[in-house]
């Protein structure tokens, strides 16, 4: 017995061993310890036999279909292994055509200058707010400390409006977003931190201006507000906008409604703010190290009043500066005609 | 508005001695105007020197040219040939050479071209022998075509120093006129700079250099050098015996004065003078135009000059007051017109200010003076005028006539009625120093109104509190000081007087911290965030919704465009849309941008048109406010709501894209339960391929293909469909808060069903069916509707999946077939529908 249980050894590991496939293996397991198979088979003869001889013999079986279960095992996993190597092996794709991608979708560089715009001044407590783009002189003009006689308020700078004239004047397309000042300040709630972005309208298309275009107007009014606020906060804007290295200052300038009134420039990022460009000669992007980003001021006392401010108590400051301008800043590129941006081109606007 | 300045002229007015040109503008654009370009002012004369003209030869190949043999210094060891084609070209000559590497204008046109060495009909040519308007001096040194600059010439006008008495002017003329010298050191040019300044609209002084000199001064801390001329002749109210004046409207001309110089000598300016005209971009005239205009450059104050033979005087009143010279200001009678100084003819009407003779208009009043009455070689009795005339008239006259000027260009800024006694004085006394002649009699002067200076107090701490810093009252003072106010101070409050250039521009105590805190210096005034409350406001909803839009339609695939608000009548009727009730533009650009738009519809159509051809395939949206009337009447301002449009170009498809996205959109905004209803008018729409979504009997989109029609009139190739989404009612029915189950722990049974309807039966009406057959119907969704092969005419075979589920149990088998039978049979009863 013991002879034919190593015979049976021999034989099934020989042909684990020689095995190719997992097929293979099966017939072999079935061969040997399936439910007819020879060392099963043994086994159950082992139960006639006498006690002494049952517990030797069944010990050294039971080891028997131990290891060939492990070897089994073994080969199992290896020939396993060796289908999946072949699989990787053998399946193969052109993995330079294109996948499948999602719909493209383009968001405009206006909508996505607006956003950040929002989400910066949102980041320091400025709430963006909506107002009308059609409007009253009052709120576009008068109430701004802009006199009937501004060149602003001349028929051909301002678009008006074929209406009636109203108590509070002729109904206009708003120049700015300016007309978000006093409109605000009427709601006599303070601090007012306001961004408000809307579309604006000037009589002038050429390649430089079209008719319509974006603003963002930040409107600051509080107890103590003074210029170093103005300061603090445009800066942040910059540096956040434009990015880290980037510094802004501020120019005299003038303007109705403000009074100091400022132009900040950003420092330009070509040059680094020192006007020059390779070999010494000018930078070609900038004028002098900075580039022009737009108007700025603290509240005139005229436009609190107008809003029932008293500013005595109050005070604050305001800028108003263009989206397309700041955004075409920002990505460095110069429109050779700014009317691109309205045209619609699918071929521009894909870009995006 | 810019002008140009030149550093070398500007040391007259300020001590900026060792002040480099790049450190002043640093200094000056942080606290004044703003210096934004700098360049020398011999830039065209890189290279150009000297030359003494050794010998003439014929041209061999050429009878207009000529061969000249120049010295040109030492650096050139011999005489250099150089073809030649200037008529006045001689021997012992000295000439302007433009060397190899010179920079040129041909002929005085175009950009200038750098010199290389050529040969020109066969002969070699080592530079170019220039004529004036080569090398941009055509307006210092006139000349005919063809001549080259004779630099002996230019003697005369005294380029060489001051030198008065001919001996030393040999002796200057020996020592500078050597062959290789800089022609820019002989004319004085070198090491100056030419700054171009922008000056606000504001600071109409700082566009005079006396202004900007003050500027300076102010701002770098330095002597103001200029002292103020002096009218020290008597004046008169308007008659003497020469020269009388009439101002017809004085509220367009609140100060009109005039100066008689009799026996004057015109003729061509002294260099210095050229010079700086030059400098500040002007063409030099006649030494009488010159001095008008340089005094302009000083104190930005308008003079006018006219030549008394050239005027008219009352002819019928007798010899004895034909030499009386007789000056209207009055507005123009229709019909008038006026020769101006460009030689055009413009007409004038009854708004329009002119200056008049005995006959009629010689100027428009502070913008440009008649060609008739201007002066000329001949020249020899003149009048002056130094006005002040009413900006707003001067600036919409100049827009009627479009004709501009560097004088109406300051008077429609504002000007004081304090300037023209100072201008007037110096213009006399340049003339009667540069171009004889005397007084004829007393300076009339027709002043309206009584000068009385501005004064505004403020608290020196308020000054501080504004700016942020805080600057001494002393500090303040000697700023205000310099800038020319006359300032006390007591008891920490500053009283500032507001000298008279600066008139209509500081108009209160506010107007005082700008000054203060510009000289003190922008850069010094630290940057802080504000701290404090936050706004008492919350995010306007509209907005997040919008932007959300904008998030789905990216994310589906839609390509976003703006159009502007304006639309033209051509567009919306071609649309099919009623302009009627729209906000029409009482002044638009053209007929382009007519209107305010009701639908951004017929904008979008128009995008899909103009793109057809490079893209077959568009999805494309807008958000963007339209313009209601609210009422009868624009009495209101109009009601601007927000909208949605959509417009794909997708063939066969589009309607299912169309609809598909108003139903993710619906989706995504929490909406449910749409009532989706066919919408078969006709007009806009395709009446067969068109449907509404409601929801609570509210619109919420409108989605369909375009009209056969309007697509033809837009000349759309093939099928659109559109989304018209009024915004108002999808945010009002948004939930910002979806709500939501947990899953039913029990499995779904799932089945399809197929049924054979009549093609007219709607799919909607079907599903609904489904669901409301049973609770247990879960969900019920389309996947396909056949006709044809198999099917029988009239007939369609529409096909979904069904879900059946239960939230307490698992449902049987049978339970569910059973089910599906009543449905059919429910399907049968309502549609006539059969089994597939």
């Amino acid at each position: 017995m013991t002879e034919k249980l190593e015979e049976i050894r021999k034989r099934a590991e020989i042909a684990i061993r020689e095995a190719k496939t997992l097929q293979d293996l099966d017939d072999v397991e079935i061969c040997y310890l399936g439910r007819k198979g020879e060392l099963t088979g043994m086994l159950r003869q082992l139960s006639s036999l006498p006690d002494e001889e049952k517990k030797s013999l069944g010990s050294k079986a039971n080891d028997i279909k131990g290891e060939l279960e492990r070897m089994l095992l073994a080969v199992r996993r290896q020939l396993l292994e060796n289908r999946l190597t072949e699989i990787g092996r053998t399946e193969r794709v052109d993995v330079t055509e294109p996948g499948r991608r999602p719909p493209e979708g383009h968001l405009h560089l206006v909508t996505q200058a607006i956003r950040e715009v929002t989400e910066i001044f949102s980041r320091i407590g400025f709430v963006r707010t909506r107002y009308p783009e059609v409007d009253w002189d009052w709120y576009a003009f008068e109430s701004l400390n802009m006199p009937k006689d501004h060149p602003a308020r001349d028929e051909w700078e301002t678009f008006f409006m074929d209406a009636p004239e109203s108590k509070k004047g002729k109904m206009v397309l708003t120049p700015h977003t300016s007309n978000a000042q006093v409109r605000e300040l009427e709601r006599g709630q303070f601090p007012v931190r306001m961004i408000n972005i809307a579309k604006c309208y000037r009589r002038q298309i050429d390649v430089t201006h079209v008719p319509m275009f974006h603003q963002f107007e930040g409107l600051y009014v509080d107890t103590h507000v003074s210029i170093t606020h103005l300061r603090g906060v445009l800066d942040y804007f910059a540096k956040e906008f434009f990015g880290p290295d980037r510094a802004i200052r501020l120019r005299p300038f003038h303007f109705r409604f403000t009074e100091p009134s400022f132009e900040i420039d950003v420092s330009c990022a070509v040059c680094k703010g020192t006007g020059e460009g390779p070999d010494r000669q000018k930078c070609r992007v900038c004028k002098r190290g900075w580039l022009e980003l737009g108007g700025a001021g603290m509240v005139h006392p005229n436009v609190l009043k107008a809003g029932n401010v008293d500013p005595k108590k109050y005070s604050g400051f305001a800028f108003g500066w263009g989206v397309e301008r700041t955004a075409l800043m920002k990505s460095g590129t110069k429109l050779d005609d700014i009317r691109v941006l309205y045209k619609n081109d699918l071929r521009f606007l894909k870009q995006f | 508005m810019n002008r140009l300045v030149s550093y070398d002229w500007l040391k007259h007015y300020a001590d900026l001695e060792d002040v480099s040109p790049e450190e002043f503008a640093k200094r000056i654009s942080l606290s004044g105007p703003a210096v934004e370009k700098i360049f020398p002012a011999d830039a065209l004369l890189h290279k150009v020197v000297v030359g003494h003209v050794l010998e003439v030869k014929r041209h061999p190949n050429a009878d207009k040219l000529k061969l000249a043999i120049v010295n040109v210094g030492t650096q050139h060891t011999a005489p250099v040939q150089i073809v030649c084609g200037g008529s006045n070209l001689r021997k012992d000559q000295w000439v302007a050479v433009a060397l190899v590497g010179a920079y040129v204008k041909w002929h005085g046109e175009g950009e200038p071209v750098k010199l290389e060495p050529v040969e020109l009909r066969g002969e070699k040519s080592e530079g170019m022998i220039c004529a004036a308007n080569e090398i941009g001096l055509a307006d210092a040194f006139p000349h005919e075509e063809r001549e080259i600059l004779d630099l002996e010439e230019a003697l005369r006008i005294g380029v060489l120093a001051d030198s008065e008495d001919e001996h030393s002017k040999k002796r200057v003329f020996e020592h500078v006129m050597k062959p290789g010298t800089l022609l820019a050191d002989l004319l004085g040019l070198s090491g100056d700079v030419i700054m171009d300044v922008e000056v606000t609209s504001n600071r109409v002084d700082a566009m005079g250099m006396v202004g900007f000199g003050r500027e300076a001064a102010a701002i770098l801390e330095r002597d103001f050098l200029w002292e103020e001329p002096v009218l020290d002749s008597p004046r008169s109210k308007s008659r003497d015996s020469q020269l009388s004046v009439t101002v017809h409207d004085k509220d367009l001309c609140p100060r009109y004065m005039a100066a008689r110089i009799n026996g004057v000598k015109n003729g061509s300016s002294p260099w210095w003078m050229k010079k700086r005209l030059m400098a500040a971009g002007m063409n030099s005239i006649n030494l009488l135009v010159d001095i008008t205009n340089y005094v302009l450059l000083e104190y930005a104050q308008p003079l006018h000059v006219f030549d008394v033979a050239r005027l008219r005087k009352k002819s019928e009143s007798g010899k004895q007051e034909a030499e009386e010279v007789e000056i209207h200001v009055r507005l123009a009678q229709p019909q008038e017109t006026v020769k101006a100084l460009d030689g055009k003819d413009y007409a004038l009407d009854d708004k329009t200010l002119v200056i008049a003779d005995a006959e009629g208009p010689v100027a428009v009043a502070g913008i440009m003076g008649g060609e008739r009455s201007g002066t000329y070689e001949d020249t020899t009795d003149i009048v002056f005028e130094a006005a002040t005339f009413d900006s707003v008239s001067v600036r919409r006259t100049a827009r009627r006539l479009n004709l501009y000027s560097d004088s109406q260009l300051r008077f429609e800024k504002g000007l004081s009625t304090e300037a023209p006694p100072i201008a007037l004085a110096r213009a006399i006394e340049l003339t009667l120093e540069l171009a004889g002649g005397e007084l004829a009699g007393p300076v009339t002067d027709v002043c309206t109104h009584v000068y009385k200076p501005l004064s505004f107090s403020i608290a020196s701490k308020e000054v501080s509190a504004r700016i942020g810093v805080e600057i001494p009252e002393k500090k303040q003072v000697e700023i205000l000081t310099s800038l020319g106010f006359g300032v006390k101070a007591s008891k920490g409050v500053i009283a500032a007087q507001v000298p008279w250039w600066r008139d209509h521009d500081i108009e209160e105590a506010q107007d005082l911290v700008e000054e203060i805190a510009r000289v003190y210096g922008y850069a010094n005034i630290p940057a802080e965030l504000p701290v404090g409350d936050a706004a008492p406001r919350g995010t306007d909803a509209e907005l997040v919704w919008e932007d959300h839009i904008r998030t789905i339609a990216k994310g589906a695939g839609l390509t976003e465009v703006y159009s502007y608000s304006f639309v033209s009548d051509e567009l919306y009727g071609k649309a099919g849309y009623d302009s009627s009730a729209c906000l029409h533009v009482q002044n638009p650009l053209s007929e382009e941008f007519a209107f305010m738009r009701t639908s951004l519809l017929p904008s979008l159509l128009q995008v899909v048109a103009e793109n057809q051809e490079r893209y077959r395939e568009q999805s494309l949206f807008e958000v963007a406010k339209v313009y209601y009337r609210r009422g009868e009447a624009w009495t209101d301002l109009p009601d601007e709501s927000l909208e949605l449009g959509c417009a794909f170009l997708a063939g066969e498809g589009s309607f299912a894209k169309a609809k598909g996205f108003v139903e993710h959109l619906l989706y995504e905004f929490g909406i449910d339960n749409v009532i989706w209803e066919r919408f078969a008018q006709v007009g806009f729409w395709h009446p067969g391929r068109t449907a509404q979504a409601f929801k609570d009997g509210k619109l919420l989109a409108t989605v369909g293909e375009v009209s056969p029609h309007i697509l033809a009139n837009v000349k759309i190739e093939g099928r659109a469909a559109m989304i018209d989404c009024p915004l108002k009612e999808i945010f009002a029915l948004s939930k910002g808060i979806k709500s939501f189950t947990a899953p039913s722990p029990y499995p779904e049974s799932k089945r399809d069903l197929a049924v054979i309807v009549d093609t007219h039966v709607e799919y909607d009406d079907i599903a609904r069916a489904i669901r409301e057959a049973d609770a247990l119907v879960a969900a019920v969704e389309w996947f396909d509707t056949y006709a044809g092969k198999g099917i029988a005419d009239g007939k369609k075979s529409v096909a979904m999946h069904l879900d059946f589920s239960s939230p307490d149990r698992t449902l049987t088998a049978e339970e569910v077939d059973g089910l599906l039978q009543r449905i059919l049979l429910g399907l049968k009863e309502k549609f006539g529908a059969e089994m597939r």
